[in-house]
């Protein structure tokens, strides 16, 4: 009940912002669109899956990840349908299924989505950061840089966020049972 | 053959881990090595207008020459560490050879981009070079040359996701797999050995560099695609060779567990973990990511102080190999009363050359000095000596011994031809390397004039020996597989 409480207030937050992230990419993208995640991850925090779900639905999560890693996807986000789409699309594509299958994926497949998932965060820095063009339409360039330089400082937190407890212990890549699902599940 | 001796390598033959796919590996490797000394041989003998070699020709074979050398010392490095971390940890045979797929499949986009596509912008990539043939090559092959590295980083990912997750589940935390025990003076029961500890550093850095190497090579395939967007051109450089120092260097610091596991089986002493020991890879892990800054003293628009810790860092870096590895070296085998096969003549020399190679790479990283000699030959003379008396040394070294048996017995007539003349090669080679360079005859030119001919033709009949070497290492490793016992 609890976690059903804080799914519905990160929703709720990610409504509020609705005006907040017209003016600026940094609340769109790195706020509002994390917030619509993090209610559907909480959503499903204590269910469990068959384990042959896992890969499909990480494939679910992944598809619709990469729809809103494009530019003109997040412009379209702000339009009526595109809002619709985002709230719901998030947080019951990318959030639900997300988590679900988590649990499930080995050690090395976590580490390679994390691997990459700094890599891209480089990539998004430098193309934020360098396009000679507005990328979205519906933001200042200067806004755009900001939301860049922004990318580059989100993926030097999860590397320190990641690395600190592979390197000083206490991660929970030992604590997987027999049948591979990860208990603590991050 | 001295007992002691014999005991060690017995009881060293208890675990042998997935040794067949470490033996196609250095198959692989050897004979790579192999191709591309004979690229090497080509083009020093081109330079020296022995031959006459079409300039695009030419570009096109210092790319391969150079990723090819690069990829396959990674490859055989990783290899010869992965095989001794199983004798500590439990490795998943699977993504030993996804990473060896992987890298298969890299070497495959690399060779068809330079060969079919006519890339020839070094392996260094160098932003915007991959963009800017000027005709000489189309986008798509620079994509495809790009295309070739990110799946052989993928392979290394791969690879040390599985050696960091292993050491990790056995030794509960990568700072203890580094030793922070020993250098705290805590108590540890089951102190890492010294292979452990270095697999632990090296998969720190080089996950680092592969993850900042993803973002660069993206970047420009990005604009490779899409032209209008630029990256800025210091940064890419930064990235780049951040990723392309810390990678080859890697390569070493994965091969050096050769000597760490095979020389006590010379020596009769076991080779053990101590305080100064992993204070020296600690040290190691921080200076090869700092000190990447002295490829770049030529770049006056870099910020003076990173120019500066390029420099000092380039000092200090040489200490902890020098004090640690060189130093016990000698310890080890003096006195020990060891037997000379191939196998120990190749480990030691690896260490000499590796500690030799650290003189002129810190000459050339003073700012002064490279102002003058970085686009010399001085350049090639120091990585050569680094990876021919090094890296090379050390793969060769790890081969003779997977084929050895369990039987120490001094050198034959052969092995001590083919050492010699390795030994003869690759030191005349780096020789000449570094006198060219002090005589400011220029890297990388297809073309030289008249008065640098006499280095060029020294250098290739040196290159000559080593090749003949090199062929009789790989030949011998082939034909005595039957009759390993690992």
């Amino acid at each position: 009940m609890k976690l059903l409480g804080l799914a519905l207030l990160a929703a709720a937050e990610a409504v509020a912002l609705r005006y907040a992230v017209i003016e600026s990419p940094i609340r769109h993208v790195l706020v509002q669109m994390p917030l619509l995640v993090l209610a559907g991850v909480l959503l499903v925090w204590n269910r469990q899956i068959r384990h042959d779900l896992a890969v499909p639905l990480l494939f679910v999560a992944l598809t619709v990840f990469l729809f809103w890693m494009l530019p003109r996807n997040v412009d379209w986000a702000l339009t009526l349908p595109g809002e619709t789409v985002k709230y719901l699309s998030l947080p019951l594509m990318l959030g639900v299924p997300l988590r679900l299958s988590w649990p499930w994926l080995g050690p090395i497949l976590r580490g390679f989505l994390k691997a990459n998932a700094l890599s891209m965060l480089g990539v998004l820095g430098f193309l934020y950061t360098h396009a000679p063009i507005r990328i979205c339409n519906s933001y200042l360039l200067s806004a755009q840089q900001d939301l860049g330089t922004a990318f580059l400082y989100l993926g030097a937190g999860l590397a320190c966020l990641w690395a600190i407890p592979i390197l000083f212990g206490n991660s929970c890549s030992r604590r997987s049972n027999s049948t591979g699902y990860a208990s603590c599940g991050v | 053959m001295s007992a002691v001796s014999e005991l060690v390598a017995d009881k060293s033959n208890a675990t042998e881990p997935q040794a067949g796919a470490v033996k196609l590996t250095m198959i692989l490797s050897g004979a790579v090595f192999a191709l591309m000394m004979v690229f090497g041989l080509i083009m020093r003998a081109a330079q020296g207008q022995w031959i006459e070699v079409d300039p695009a020709l030419f570009y096109q074979l210092l790319t391969a020459h150079g990723a090819g050398m690069v990829g396959t010392a990674a490859l055989s490095g990783a290899a010869i560490m992965w095989y001794f971390c199983g004798r500590h940890i439990v490795l998943t045979a699977g993504i030993f050879w996804a990473f060896l797929a992987l890298f298969l499949l890299g070497v495959a986009l690399i060779l068809s981009s330079i060969f079919i596509g006519g890339y020839g912008g070094a392996w260094t990539f160098l932003y915007p070079l991959p963009a800017i043939s000027g005709g000489a090559w189309e986008a798509g092959a620079a994509a495809a040359f790009l295309l070739g590295y990110v799946s052989i980083g993928v392979g290394f990912l791969l690879y040390y996701l599985e050696l960091g997750r292993q050491i990790h589940a056995r030794y509960g935390s990568l700072v203890r797999a580094l030793g922070w025990n020993l250098i705290l003076g805590r108590e540890d029961k089951n102190p890492p050995p010294p292979t452990i500890v270095a697999a632990a550093a090296v998969t720190i850095f080089n996950s680092i560099g592969i993850i900042l190497g993803a973002a660069v090579l993206v970047a420009s395939l990005v604009h490779l695609l899409v032209p209008g967007f630029e990256v800025n051109a210091l940064l890419a450089k930064n990235l780049i060779y951040f990723f392309g120092h810390v990678f080859i260097n890697a390569s070493i610091y994965m091969a050096v567990t050769a000597v760490y596991e095979i020389l006590p089986e010379y020596t009769g002493k076991p080779w053990k973990s101590n305080r100064l020991f992993a204070i020296a890879w600690n040290a190691v892990l921080i200076f090869v990511m700092a000190v990447y800054w002295h490829h770049l003293l030529q770049d006056v628009v870099m910020p003076p102080w990173m120019l500066v810790v390029g420099q000092l860092v380039s000092y200090f870096s040489g200490i902890p190999l020098i004090a640690v590895t060189a130093f016990s070296t000698f310890l080890y085998v003096r006195g020990s009363k060891m037997t000379w096969d191939l196998t120990s003549s190749l480990l030691v020399l690896s260490v000499a050359g590796w500690s030799v190679g650290s003189i002129p790479a810190s000459i050339d990283g003073m700012i002064s000095v490279n102002k003058v000699m970085h686009n010399t030959m001085w350049v090639p003379g120091h990585f050569h000596t680094y990876l021919l008396l090094g890296e090379v040394a050390m793969a060769f070294g790890f081969m003779a011994w997977l084929v050895r048996g369990k039987t120490i017995a001094q050198m034959s007539g052969l092995d001590r031809v083919a050492f010699v003349t390795y030994l003869a090669g690759a030191a005349g080679f780096v020789t000449v390397f570094l006198f060219s360079g002090a005589a400011s005859i220029p890297r990388r030119w297809a073309v030289h004039y008249e008065e640098w001919l006499p280095h060029d033709r020294i250098g290739t009949l040196f290159s000559v020996l080593i090749v003949l070497a090199t062929l009789a290492f790989v030949l011998r490793f082939v034909l005595r597989l039957d009759r390993s016992n690992r």
